[in-house]
């Protein structure tokens, strides 16, 4: 608004010196610029109406709910110094940190992976103990095996021993119960097996006596085969331990044996 | 710069390399520490284990 009281401040009066030193007396008056006239602003549209209303965090500074007090950035705070947490390769705040990268990466890496090393050495270790914690013991492995020494037994005879807890036969076979149990048919068998696939040295039968069909012990040189023979349920067994008469359906089983050395022979 | 950046790209860059490269280097670990702390063992037991005892019985 263009008050009249103001209007004299807006006159200006500049006397021009010309060269010719001639004062002509003329005097310029430049005259205010054109007044405008101020209109009220007011907001008929909605994108007037958004030019006029605030954008931007609005935050009251000052006023009777609010604390006046400010916090000041001060410029005298130092930076701290954090060379005691970095690494070598950065420490040079010159130096281009991606010459370094591969070092730092790889120191990183090799902790965790020394780390890791040792945790799987140590997870190892337990499993293992875990897992021979449930194996046989010294002293019951010692007792699963039957250490047999083979001149004890005369030919044609069938000894009996105790073998976890089961009845062992050693039968020492004499040429003629061989060349019968070799020339036996397997067709004929209700177990068919050949003798040579239950014995590793022919003169000596080595079986668990315990008779298939129920588990009776049978008695040696006896029954129709010259074997064995079950008195329970009469089941007979021939010199190759094989059921030849009776109910039993299955031979004799042969244990896991070895021949360690000349006349030693261990089961188990 | 050559050697760890060699070290990097064909060791720790891959998760694959870097679990065989773990797994191998336990297996030598295991070797070397069961070893040396055997080793430590007998010669802090020095003569009260029966493997140093053995000879005076048999």
């Amino acid at each position: 608004m263009l008050k009249p009281a103001s209007v004299p401040g807006y006159f200006k009066s500049v006397s021009q010196v010309v060269s010719n030193q001639l004062n002509t007396g003329k005097q310029i008056a430049i005259l205010p610029k054109k007044s405008v006239v101020y209109i009220p602003w007011s907001s008929t549209s909605p994108a007037a109406l958004s030019k006029a209303l605030p954008t931007g965090n609005v935050s009251v500074s000052v006023g009777p709910a609010v604390t006046s007090q400010v916090r000041w950035a001060h410029t005298d705070i130092t930076v701290p110094d954090f060379t005691n947490y970095r690494r070598d390769g950065t420490k040079n705040p010159a130096a281009k940190s991606d010459k370094s990268e591969d070092s730092r990466k790889n120191f990183t890496y090799l902790m965790a992976g020394a780390c890791t090393v040792g945790t799987a050495y140590a997870a190892k270790a337990v499993v293992t103990q875990f897992i021979s914690s449930m194996s046989a013991s010294a002293d019951v492995l010692a007792l699963a095996k039957i250490e047999i020494k083979l001149a004890d037994i005369p030919e044609g005879k069938s000894v009996t021993f105790k073998w976890r807890g089961k009845p062992l036969f050693i039968r020492h076979r004499s040429a003629s119960e061989i060349q019968a149990e070799q020339s036996v048919p397997v067709s004929s068998l209700r177990d068919p097996q050949h003798d040579n696939d239950r014995v590793q040295n022919p003169s000596f039968l080595v079986v668990i006596g315990v008779c298939t069909h129920l588990g009776c012990v049978p008695i040696a040189n006896a029954g129709d085969f010259g074997g064995y023979y079950c008195p329970c349920h009469g089941s007979h067994y021939d010199a190759s331990g094989r059921i030849r008469k009776g109910p039993a359906p299955l031979n004799l089983e042969v244990p896991p044996y070895t021949y360690p050395e000349e006349g030693l022979l261990i089961v188990g | 710069m050559g050697f760890s950046n060699t070290i990097y790209n064909s060791i720790f860059k891959r998760t694959s390399t870097m679990a065989l490269a773990i797994v191998a280097s336990a297996f030598f670990f295991e070797r070397t520490f069961d070893l040396a702390t055997e080793t430590f063992f007998d010669k802090y037991n020095e003569g009260k284990l029966w493997k140093h005892i053995k000879d005076k019985y048999e």
